[in-house]
């Protein structure tokens, strides 16, 4: 195991921010936090990081408590803040430098470092550069690069792609996946579940400080008993119509809502081909017609009863 | 790591513009301003000899004594009058020309003329009152008792000196000197902006950069300390140009003891980044907030050792001696002013000690405060 954090209670004088927080993370893993804003997810974060006292709890990485000085751990974390961490007095090369040369010490090993992270987010044409000079998205980058340059066996992403460009974002995404590919294991926290989808190969999700589900993607959506959603795009349809799609096999509910027709099915069955006979035979008159599988945030929202992004 | 911390910080405060403004160039600019308002001020402030003349006439050939008097005050380095003889009429045409500020009629008695008043012509008169006085004085003694003439001739050649004259370690006094030496230690104090920024680059929960610094495997304090050495050296480096642009360019004087002034400033400057340090500390506020109490602290100090008038520094110092002994920037300046004036170590080594004192309580405090090694919130 990578990390092992067991029984993690954190409390903000009344507010308990993490309730109880137990999971393990496996060598190699792109591992997931996802939750909605103060779910705790950055509160773990820094727990595991010991910068945060906590109340409760024990946290193992690479096989040894983790502490403040506790630089044998450290030496193989990299971390990448949820708030960019870079000096505004330092040029893109020179903050990669800075934090590079707190970890690493010699000389020569630490400019062929500095300079794969530099080629690494893409940043060559900009280190010269000062911070105030860099776009959001670049700035993301190079705070990217500040974490990853000592070349970490463990590298934790608190929302790195906050505010950022499609572009950067996807090359930030690539760029994690890359890392994971190269043996690098990673802790990636969002409240983006589309990102998590796409890179994470294991998610917890968190709400309120406790873990609401743990698992692969597929895994979690197994857990709900949404199987299909079908939007249709229809004018005019009568209240008996509607009652008729219900009694429909396999359908769970129906909405109809300023010309959309949300149709929900059990999982296991698919209902689109059933849904369509039944429009055509009762010549209900429609625009576009789509269908989608669940998603973390229809996991999310059937275990806690709201969006991830409320 | 020491070399790495030190070299790429020594970097960031250099590039620092609004720090090196507030810590170099502000302190230039205001010792620039001080010398404008002062130099006319000190100016002011030398005597010169006042000009006069005699009246040519009988009376005054005849009047050895006066002669004799008028003359002894008008030779030497720190006479009283430059003074000619002239006709009435000459004498006349210059005093309305100002040529001169008055003109005496050795008569009986001896008259003053003059066309208008002032410091000069109080001068002159407070001369004259003085002599007729002394001579009317030796005049009825003799008259009373001719054989006290001898013994009243001895006595008044008798001059009992009761001051010792010692030399100025700075030669010629001058009070406008403390204000520089506010100055001085006000831009100490301002070094304390440095301090501050140590302190806001070690602290998780201050700011996202130190949070980077908190997880990475170097022991916190060692990279406190390896940052604060780059924020030293430019600290004292920037005290350094400032006592080389006050001394060299604007003539203020310091003294001869150069060894203890560039030590008082190298410990000044230190009282200056601890006390930021221990502001930023201390004080669980925002950036803006901390920068605000260290200015307003620098500030209150300074108005109290006598940087916007000098007569505050007398007034503390006689109505509330404590406030003065607490105020660091009150002893730094006070250190200079001693170096300046007494032949003697004691009160210089007295408010070092006490300066001393506050360091080791800033430091103290400070150590307490980030030894933290973690944090409840950040």
């Amino acid at each position: 195991m990578i990390i092992k954090v067991k029984d993690l209670v954190k409390r903000y004088g009344d507010l308990l921010a993490l309730d109880h927080l137990s999971f393990s993370i496996k060598e190699g893993e792109i591992f997931g936090l996802l939750g909605p804003n103060g779910s705790g997810k950055t509160t773990a974060i820094n727990c595991i990081l010991s910068l945060l006292e906590y109340d409760k709890g024990e946290i193992e990485i690479f096989g040894m408590p983790m502490s403040p000085d506790a630089y044998k751990i450290k030496r193989d974390i990299g971390i990448v803040m949820q708030n960019v961490a870079v000096y505004d007095e330092l040029t893109v090369y020179g903050n990669i430098d800075y934090f590079c040369g707190l970890y690493i010490t010699d000389k020569a090993l630490r400019k062929k470092l500095v300079e794969e992270a530099i080629e690494f987010v893409g940043l060559d044409d900009f280190r010269k550069f000062y911070p105030k000079k860099l776009s959001g998205g670049l700035l993301r980058r190079l705070n990217i690069a500040c974490g990853i340059a000592h070349k970490p066996k463990l590298l934790i992403l608190d929302e790195p792609t906050v505010a950022v460009d499609p572009q950067s974002r996807n090359k930030i995404l690539e760029g994690i996946q890359k890392l994971n590919e190269q043996g690098v294991t990673v802790i990636y926290t969002s409240h983006y579940m589309e990102e998590v989808e796409q890179i994470c190969t294991r998610i917890m999700i968190l709400d309120k400080g406790r873990t609401i589900a743990t698992g692969t993607k597929d895994e979690l959506k197994a857990m709900i008993t949404l199987g299909e959603k079908i939007t249709i795009e229809s004018f005019g349809i009568s209240e008996q119509q509607i009652a008729g799609i219900k009694k429909l096999p396999g359908i769970v509910s129906v909405e109809y809502k300023e010309n959309r027709l949300v149709i929900k099915s059990d999982k296991g069955r698919n209902n689109l081909e059933t849904v369509l006979d039944f429009i055509k035979h009762e010549k209900i008159q429609f625009g576009k017609i789509f269908s989608e599988l669940p998603t973390l945030n229809d996991v999310f929202l059937e275990i806690t009863g709201k969006e991830l992004r409320d | 790591m020491f070399v790495h911390i030190f070299s790429y910080r020594l970097k960031c405060l250099l590039r620092d513009k609004v720090t090196i403004f507030w810590t170099m160039l502000f302190p230039l600019l205001l010792a620039t301003f001080f010398q404008l308002a002062f130099s006319n001020l000190t100016t002011g402030e030398k005597f010169k000899p006042v000009t006069i003349i005699v009246v040519d006439n009988a009376a005054w050939q005849k009047n050895n004594t006066f002669k004799r008097i008028l003359e002894d005050v008008s030779t030497g380095k720190d006479r009283l009058f430059n003074f000619t003889v002239a006709s009435e009429e000459e004498a006349n045409r210059l005093l309305l020309d100002n040529k001169i500020s008055g003109y005496i009629v050795a008569d009986e008695p001896i008259r003053l003329v003059i066309n208008k008043s002032g410091i000069n012509q109080s001068i002159i008169k407070s001369f004259i009152d003085s002599y007729m006085q002394n001579y009317s004085t030796f005049e009825r003694i003799v008259n009373e008792d001719p054989s006290k003439h001898k013994q009243l001739v001895d006595t008044a050649a008798i001059r009992q000196t009761f001051i010792h004259e010692t030399d100025f370690p700075g030669g010629e006094p001058n009070y406008i000197v403390n204000y520089f030496y506010t100055l001085i230690a006000m831009t100490c104090f301002y070094g304390g902006f440095m301090g501050m920024r140590e302190i806001n680059d070690i602290q998780a929960n201050i700011s996202p950069a130190a949070a980077r610094v908190n997880v990475a495997p170097i022991h916190k304090l060692k990279a406190f300390l390896s940052s604060s050495a780059a924020s030293l050296l430019v600290q004292y480096s920037e005290m350094l140009i400032l006592f080389a642009y006050l001394k060299f360019i604007l003539n203020v004087g310091f003294g001869n003891r150069i060894g203890l002034i560039f030590l008082t400033t190298f410990i000044g400057s230190i009282a200056g980044l601890s006390f930021g340090a221990f502001i930023s500390a201390l004080f669980k506020k925002s950036e803006g907030a901390k920068t605000g109490i260290l200015i307003l602290s620098t500030m209150v100090c300074s108005f109290l050792a006598g940087m916007m008038q000098l007569s505050i520094k007398y007034i503390i110092s006689q109505k509330a001696p404590l406030l003065s002994w607490i105020n660091p920037l009150n002893l730094l300046t006070d250190a200079f002013y001693c170096l300046y004036y007494y032949d003697t170590l004691s009160r210089y080594m007295l408010n070092m000690t006490i300066l001393l004192a506050f360091i080791l309580l800033f430091c103290s405090v400070t150590y307490f405060i980030i030894r933290r090694r973690k944090y409840a919130s950040l």
